[in-house]
């Protein structure tokens, strides 16, 4: 009796003790302050390269920045195979914008290269962009619903906060030169650290920039963004109902590409033979390329 | 009272606080809700949560139906359009951070990268913060 009774203390005890230190992180894993400042390298390259991703890929507006989600999303295995071949098929209905701003891309290379930009061909690849990019919406919308019905709350949860941040990045790395002071990394400074331009190049260039500079609405592409988060984060979702989809891809992927045009047009006539070389390589690498359709690693 | 009563009167005591123990421990491996400050509209000056970039390029770990992000040391995850973080790590984030760091992506290799042979080109992954 003695021996029981003795035994069940030492167990209360252990269990007691025991749950104590299951806790995983508990005292013993206690995590230090967070600080911004502790990214790393890698860190630091998947940003940079993100955001250079989002300085000439505009193509998809809205709904890039949804297929992009998907690429990080975080599926079971019985999802994959249907969450891939939407994200496949949400490229493929992008296509269209993607050629178009492989065109306008291509056309500014090619200035680059000789050193004079065709302006006429610039406008034009820039309304066919817009043109696509107005369109994208509806040619989607049947793979976004699909998409909605594959995914859990919190995934539909997840994806909406994961479009919101890529559209953080964008305005970040496509915020307009002399609208405040430009973080480290912003179009222009990584340009003249890419090229090795001079103080003085870079001072002509800014000059021109705010000359002419398009003019990007935040709000409306922010309203899309806050009506799509609200309805897709629903039971119930019908992409075909979110009437301010079109306007803001439009809006979005007309500006990226104007934007785009008017920086390189700002840059071309100050850069000296080698710079305008490599400039040109670095665009035709943009235009030929689209790392956001490549499978998931 | 004899003493085999005082001895079961002692074991039931110990198994009271031991169960008290267990429950608070427990509740604490669920995590201690903190709020994070949010960032507004102020792009780019990023405050006590993970960056949009980060958060654009990383995949999640689903814990008590939210998406978490390991960043700086803490769990993080939105709750109502407000970033929170775990002031305990809770178990099951523990143990799935022992698993190995959240996979990220990386789209380009940025231009100083280029010209070093840094990266690679479109694609790829690397490792979460940690």
């Amino acid at each position: 009796m003695m021996t029981s009774c003795r035994m069940g203390i030492v167990a209360a005890l252990l269990l007691g003790a025991g749950a104590t230190v299951g806790c995983g992180g508990g005292s013993v894993n206690n995590p230090p302050a967070a600080t911004a400042a502790a990214a790393s390298a890698g860190d630091a390259d998947a940003t940079a390269g993100l955001m250079e991703h989002h300085r000439h890929h505009h193509h998809g507006g809205v709904t890039l920045f949804i297929a992009m989600s998907l690429d990080t999303l975080g599926v079971s295995p019985d999802q994959q195979a249907a969450v891939e071949r939407l994200r496949t098929d949400l490229h493929a209905r992008m296509e269209p914008a993607r050629a178009a701003e492989q065109s306008l891309v291509a056309t500014l290379a090619d200035g680059v290269a000789t050193g004079t930009i065709d302006a006429a061909k610039v406008d034009a690849a820039l309304a066919q962009l817009t043109a696509a990019a107005a369109a994208l919406h509806d040619a989607s919308a049947e793979a976004l619903n699909q998409l909605h019905d594959v995914l859990t709350p919190p995934q539909r949860a997840a994806l909406v906060d994961k479009v919101e941040a890529h559209w953080a990045v964008w305005r970040l790395a496509n915020a307009e030169e002399g609208e405040r002071a430009k973080p480290e990394g912003g179009r222009l400074a990584t340009l003249a650290t890419d090229l090795g331009l001079t103080a003085d190049q870079v001072d002509k260039i800014r000059a021109t920039l705010a000359q002419g500079m398009p003019r990007l609405d935040p709000k409306e592409i922010a309203t899309h963004l806050g009506a799509f988060g609200d309805a897709f984060r629903n039971e119930k979702f019908d992409a075909r109902t979110l009437k301010t989809a079109s306007g803001a891809n439009a809006h979005l992927v007309g500006w990226g590409g104007a934007h785009m045009a008017h920086f390189i047009e700002a840059v071309n006539p100050v850069l000296n033979p080698d710079q305008r070389t490599m400039l040109a390589e670095r665009l035709r690498e943009h235009a030929s390329h689209n790392p956001s359709a490549e499978a998931n690693p | 009272m004899n003493r085999t009563v005082q001895t079961c009167t002692l074991r039931r005591m110990a198994f009271a606080v031991a169960l008290a123990a267990t429950v608070a421990a427990t509740a604490g491996c669920g995590g201690v809700e903190m709020e994070a400050d949010y960032p507004g509209a102020d792009y780019g000056a990023y405050g006590d949560y993970p960056p949009d970039a980060y958060i654009a390029t990383t995949e999640p770990v689903y814990f008590n139906g939210y998406a978490s992000y390991w960043y700086g040391g803490r769990w993080y995850y939105q709750n109502g359009g407000r970033w929170n973080h775990y002031d305990r790590e809770p178990a099951g984030l523990y143990q799935r951070r022992m698993q190995g760091a959240q996979r990220r992506r990386t789209y380009e290799s940025h231009p100083a990268g280029r010209s070093t042979g840094r990266g690679g080109r479109g694609g790829g992954r690397s490792g979460g913060h940690r």
